[in-house]
């Protein structure tokens, strides 16, 4: 049975309790007490500033050449936080309700309220830090509203809010880097944990440009190493985010939760050919004004501007005339491959929707030439004005948009279409954040997260943020507090021999193959897979067609791969395989848990398990908890339950229409 | 948009590692589409190597949607290609046309060394951070965020500033390879809020020190970085360092 | 940061440079006053009275010191800039961006500075060191009474000579080019870069120190030259 050490208590009372009851280390201590993080997004900077600033001797690290470029930095639309400063009704209650119902009921509703009970001190500390949110002309923060939500409650950056925080972060920590508290290795990467007795008490780390196997000692290892969306080979994830860290975990024993779990995000530029690389979001906001819509004749290929009105299906005010555009992502993005795949879908590659800005740009034109006056104006006077209204609002992500496509999204409505955005899926944590792995943490994106099934827009960068900040300098402590006898394991220690020995071997398995086929041709492959039968819309069929099918191509891929180059030398072909390897072991465990879950909830749909408009159907009564998967070996797991138990938010049906 | 597809020669620099010497290497690339990206089309190149047996060409790249800062090449004698306020990996292949010539180079500076083709290290930028571009500010020692207003142009010029991914294409671009845009940035950003000015002096001072102390050269103001520059910081920045780094100069006591 | 080590940083280079510049500036306003005189119709009665006149008064003298030293710091102290951003660049591109990005004189100043260099020893050696160290030929004027020397007969039998016209041209070439950038420059270095006075700075950095004064200065020798 999985114990979450949910403390007792009334829930808006438990992390007051926890805190005040807490174990301490006393500050001469912590200086001989050693943690290990990786990653450097907005989790792992923060967490690494925080506890370099206790005293605590701190190796950050990450892939890239600075920890200022970890993932965190593409976010765009903003960050969540409960201050009520629209003073708009909102509170920390209805912060953690939004979230829990915006997660389909299948989060922990402890963790929850802590998040939404430290999501304010975010803002403070934040701007303590100098990050230049946006304000009002009065000279106080401004606020725009997000989806799943009825207040103004999202603080931001113009669509760069991401950046901004982590370059908060990052210079928090670049400072503890300058008073010695916190040492940095970036080009490295983590590709092994090491247990001693049971605990996680150090990492096999490789120095990305010498190629060189370093061991590194720590009393304990945090996690912070970002989401897996790129099992998908295509997403909005940086190119180089990967599960590497998260799995090499798994594999030593610490579960693996709810690993299906993904978010598809509604607004992304389409794939345009087979070269596609990446996909790149639109940012949520424009869901605001712009109407989405598809042709109401099949394979309908005249222009846009040549369709009339009558002949278009604005098919989400269509199904849901509440929400219309604005109906949660998981919904908006199911709607749209619905009309694709049944044929009325645009573009060359016909996987595509409409987002349309004219009305809005005459509507926006009427008014203002309505405030200046013009109650005559003629039609060009209306367009001039209105695109300049949309221009001040969006004008960065329509310049985005007109770069990558080569049009000009002022005068044909955009092409969008789904893409896979963010994965709730994680590492299975405990109130405190660690692992089933004592000693082991895993903070951000690569937990399993605050977010259920389903992830509201501007919450990921509050919880990385809650978990780095304000969670694991209260958590750790709890479990250093019992280490503070351990002296420094040195890494001549037979079980860091072992670690570095597994992961030499391994890398000289890649290197020996010396196949035909290059690393991204089976990570194109499998994320076809992934996308086809794990993606939007899975069923019992295809999950089982993909889990053979992954089977297959991981063992091809062992035969077959091919990486030039040697193995003590910057070599990026290795790093790729190293992860794409990981990759294909998460994607068959991400089917196994679709599989498992014969219900549709959040980001999981199920084709089985939907009313008759085809909506989402979750099954409660089966279905109400996490599933923690157990690495037992190679393509076999054990799935451990925790029950999640709802006091506050009873479970009801999501309807938008 | 009309699409088509092209074939170019590409002339790449190819180093080993930072002691190797290196050269040009010339390649032939096919049937390019001008939607493709210029780092997609990189990426058929090595896909194209690796299938001839030959190694790829390592190149920075991560978020691909211009905010991380971690692309960086000097394509035909521009600091991240032809086109203003772009990345390298904003390129797309639209900027050129079949048959054309393209010569693609690593960011050239004594203090970003060469790791690898058209890998550096831009390490320095972090030490210059590292010197003083942050508040110090520990978790938990904040005041109410609305405590401090701060009128909105500052706000925004403070933004306008931040906005910097850290690229390097400033120092590319530079006949100086001066940082001098980058290190203005951050300062002008904490200069122009509140929450930065007990630190005002000291921040300038440290941080000029350290850039000098990496090896980037002076400013001629030539304007070539705010040309190249992916988010258009501007030379205004730069002056405000000056003013910033003169003023501490001549009044902090120690 | 004690005064040796601001001056020895990057920026504290460039204050000096600029200040220095910028003294140049306006010595050259009163230089050019002074020399147009040799353009006047009086035989060089007004030329010989003012050269006299500055060859004596001390204040003057002590200014003209100060004047050499300021051109050997500013030439010194921005040649040593020059050499050091030579060496933040080690390997060069193999394609470069020509003008797209910045303007050529504003990559120059180098060179035009060097020509300017070059043409300030000649013209000093020419009239200063002749002036001074020198005997000249005296003319009196009722106005001064005592016997003054006659640099304007020696400036008039100078300008004869074609190479050292055209070396004058050149120079004020350089020196258009060079104060084009240069005096906007000097203002982006203190930190003044206003975009309410950005325009009036560019305006006088280009129409008077690009244009009017080195086209005043070019002419003296044309003019002289071909009379
Ligand atoms: C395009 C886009 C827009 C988004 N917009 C928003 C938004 O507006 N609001 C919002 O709330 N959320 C948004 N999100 C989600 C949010 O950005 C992420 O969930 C969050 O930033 C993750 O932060 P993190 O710290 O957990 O991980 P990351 O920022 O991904 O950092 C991972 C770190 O781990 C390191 N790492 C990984 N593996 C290893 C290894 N093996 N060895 C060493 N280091 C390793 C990396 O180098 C990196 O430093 C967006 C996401 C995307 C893709
Ligand atoms: C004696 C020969 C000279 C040399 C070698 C020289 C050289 C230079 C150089 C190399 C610079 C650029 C420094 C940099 O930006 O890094 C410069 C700047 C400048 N020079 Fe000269 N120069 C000379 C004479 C003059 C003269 C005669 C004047 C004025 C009449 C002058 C005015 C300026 C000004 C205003 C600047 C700009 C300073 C700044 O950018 O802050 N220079 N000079
Ligand atoms: S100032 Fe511009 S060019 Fe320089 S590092 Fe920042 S973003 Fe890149
Ligand atoms: S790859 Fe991130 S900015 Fe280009």
């Amino acid at each position: 049975m999985l114990n979450a050490k949910i403390p007792a208590g009334p829930l808006e009372k438990r992390w007051e309790e926890y805190k005040g009851h807490v174990k301490l280390v006393n500050p001469a201590n912590k200086r001989s007490l050693e943690v290990i993080i990786i990653g450097t997004g907005l989790a792992g900077a923060s967490a690494a500033a925080s506890l370099g600033e206790l005293g605590y001797k701190v190796k950050a690290f990450c892939f890239q050449d600075s920890a200022r470029r970890a993932h965190s930095i593409a976010a765009q639309g903003g960050i969540n936080a409960a201050k009520n400063y629209q003073n708009d009704g909102d509170s920390v209650y209805r912060l953690f309700y939004d979230t829990v119902k915006g997660g389909d009921y299948r989060s922990r509703e402890s963790n929850v309220h802590r998040l939404a009970e430290v999501s304010a001190n975010i803002i403070d500390q934040c701007v303590a830090q100098g990050v230049p949110f946006a304000r009002e002309y009065g000279g106080l923060l401004s606020n725009r509203s997000f989806g799943g939500t009825q207040v103004q409650r999202t603080f931001y950056a113009a669509g760069q809010t991401g950046q901004q925080l982590l370059l908060g972060a990052y210079s928090a920590l670049e400072r503890q880097v300058a008073l010695g508290n916190v040492t940095l290795y970036t080009r490295h990467e983590m590709l092994d944990i090491v247990k001693i007795d049971g605990k996680a008490r150090g990492i096999i780390a490789r120095d990305l440009i010498t190629g060189k196997l370093e061991r590194h000692f720590g009393h304990a290892v945090l996690l912070a190493s970002g989401g897996y969306g790129n099992v998908f080979f295509l997403s909005t994830n940086a190119m180089g985010s990967n599960v590497t860290a998260a799995w090499k975990a798994t594999k030593k024993g610490a579960f693996f939760g709810n690993p299906c779990y993904t978010q598809i995000h509604p607004t992304c530029i389409p794939v345009s050919g087979e070269h596609q690389s990446k996909l790149t979001l639109m940012s949520e906001s424009l869901r605001n004004d712009g109407r989405i819509w598809v042709p109401k004749k099949k394979d309908d290929n005249r222009k846009p501007a040549d369709i009339p009105e009558e002949e278009r299906d604005y098919y989400l005010e269509r199904r849901y005339p509440a929400f219309g555009n604005l109906v949660p992502r998981d919904v908006a993005s199911r709607a749209a491959k619905e009309r694709c795949d049944a044929g009325y879908g645009v573009g060359s590659s016909k996987q595509a929707v409409y987002l349309d800005y004219a009305a809005a740009i005459v509507r926006y034109g009427k008014i203002e030439a309505g405030k200046r006056g013009e109650h005559n104006a003629s039609p060009e006077l209306i367009d001039k004005l209105g695109k300049e209204v949309v221009a001040e609002k969006y004008g960065n992500l329509f310049d985005m948009y007109a770069k990558i496509t080569g049009e000009n999204p002022y005068e044909v409505p955009m092409r969008i279409y789904p893409a896979v955005h963010y994965t709730m899926g994680g590492l299975w944590v405990d109130y405190e954040l660690m692992t089933t792995v004592p000693g082991l943490y895993a903070l951000g994106e690569a937990n399993f997260s605050d977010h259920g099934a389903n992830r509201l827009g501007a919450s990921a960068l509050m919880q990385g943020l809650a978990d780095g900040y304000f969670v694991i300098p209260y958590t750790i402590g709890n479990y250093l507090a019992d280490e503070i006898r351990t002296k420094a394991i040195p890494t001549d220690h037979p079980a860091f021999a072992e670690a570095e020995k597994q992961v030499q071997d391994t890398i000289d398995r890649f290197m020996n193959i010396k196949g035909t086929k290059s690393v991204d041709h089976f990570h194109k492959k499998l994320g076809k897979i992934m996308w086809d039968k794990c993606g939007m819309a899975r069923n019992e069929k295809g999950l089982k067609e993909a889990i053979e099918e992954i089977i297959a191509l991981r063992a091809e891929f062992w035969k077959d791969v091919r990486i030039p180059g040697s193995a003590n030398e910057f070599n990026p072909e290795l790093e790729k395989a190293g992860r794409v390897a990981d990759f294909l072991e998460l994607g068959e465990l991400m089917c196994r848990d679709a599989l498992n879950r014969r219900e549709s909830c959040g980001g999981h749909f199920r084709e089985e398990s939907q009313t008759e408009e085809g909506e989402a159907l979750r099954n409660d009564q089966e279905f109400d908890y996490v599933a923690a998967w157990e690495y037992k070996a190679d393509g076999s797991y054990e799935l451990h339950k925790e029950q999640l138990v709802f006091e506050e938010c009873k479970p009801t049906q999501r309807s938008y229409k | 948009m009309e699409h088509y597809n092209m074939g170019l020669t590409l002339k790449v620099w190819r180093q080993k590692n930072k002691d190797d010497q290196g050269r040009f290497e010339t390649y032939q690339v096919k049937d390019i589409s001008s939607e493709m990206s210029f780092l997609e089309m990189f990426d058929v190149l090595n896909e194209n190597l690796i299938n001839e047996g030959k190694e790829p060409i390592a190149f920075d790249h991560d978020c691909r949607e211009g905010i991380c800062g971690m692309c960086s090449m000097h394509i035909n004698g521009r600091a991240h290609g032809p086109w203003a306020g772009t990345t390298t990996c904003q390129l797309h292949m639209r900027a050129f046309k079949d048959g054309d010539t393209v010569t693609v180079e690593p960011w050239r500076a004594a203090a970003f060394p060469v790791v690898k083709d058209l890998t550096v290290d831009r390490g320095a930028f972090d030490r210059i951070i590292e010197a003083g571009g942050y508040i110090s500010v520990n978790t938990g020692n904040a005041v109410d965020a609305n405590a401090i207003p701060i009128a909105k142009d500052k706000a925004d010029a403070a933004f306008a500033a931040a906005a910097c991914i850290g690229c390097g294409a400033c120092v590319a671009a530079c006949k100086n390879s001066s940082a001098m845009l980058f290190v203005s940035a951050k300062v002008s950003q904490l200069a122009q809020l509140p929450q930065g000015e007990p630190e005002r002096a000291t921040r300038a001072l440290n941080m000029v020190a350290q850039m000098d102390k990496e090896g980037f050269g002076s400013c001629t103001n030539t304007g070539a970085c705010e040309a190249e520059c992916p988010k258009e910081i501007s030379l205004t920045n730069i002056a405000r360092l000056n003013r910033e780094f003169i003023r501490a100069g001549f009044t902090y006591e120690k | 940061m004690k005064w040796s080590q601001f001056f020895n940083t990057s920026i504290g280079k460039k204050l000096l440079v600029g200040i220095t510049g910028l003294f140049l500036c306006s010595f050259i306003i009163v230089h050019l006053a002074g020399n147009v005189q040799l353009l006047y119709n009086d035989g060089g009665k007004g030329f010989n009275t003012y050269a006299a006149f500055m060859g004596h008064n001390s204040l003057i003298q002590f200014i003209a010191w100060g004047l050499k030293i300021v051109i050997l710091l500013h030439a010194i102290v921005a040649i040593q800039l020059t050499f050091s951003n030579r060496k933040a660049r080690p390997v060069k591109y193999a394609v470069s961006p020509g003008n797209q990005t910045s303007s050529w004189y504003s990559r120059q100043m180098a060179i035009m500075g060097s020509i300017l260099f070059i043409f300030i020893v000649v013209h000093l050696s020419d009239f200063w060191w002749k002036f001074h160290y020198q005997s000249l030929p005296t003319v009196s004027y009722e106005a001064t009474g005592e016997p003054i020397k006659d640099l304007y007969t020696v400036v008039q039998f100078a300008f004869k000579e074609s190479w050292l016209v055209v070396l004058y041209v050149i120079g004020m070439i350089a020196l258009s080019f060079h104060l084009i950038h240069g005096f906007k420059s000097a203002f982006q270095t203190f930190g003044l870069n206003h975009v309410k006075y950005n325009g009036l700075i560019n305006f006088v950095g280009v129409w008077l120190f690009g244009i009017l004064i080195p086209l005043g200065f070019a002419i003296i020798p044309v003019v002289i030259f071909f009379k």
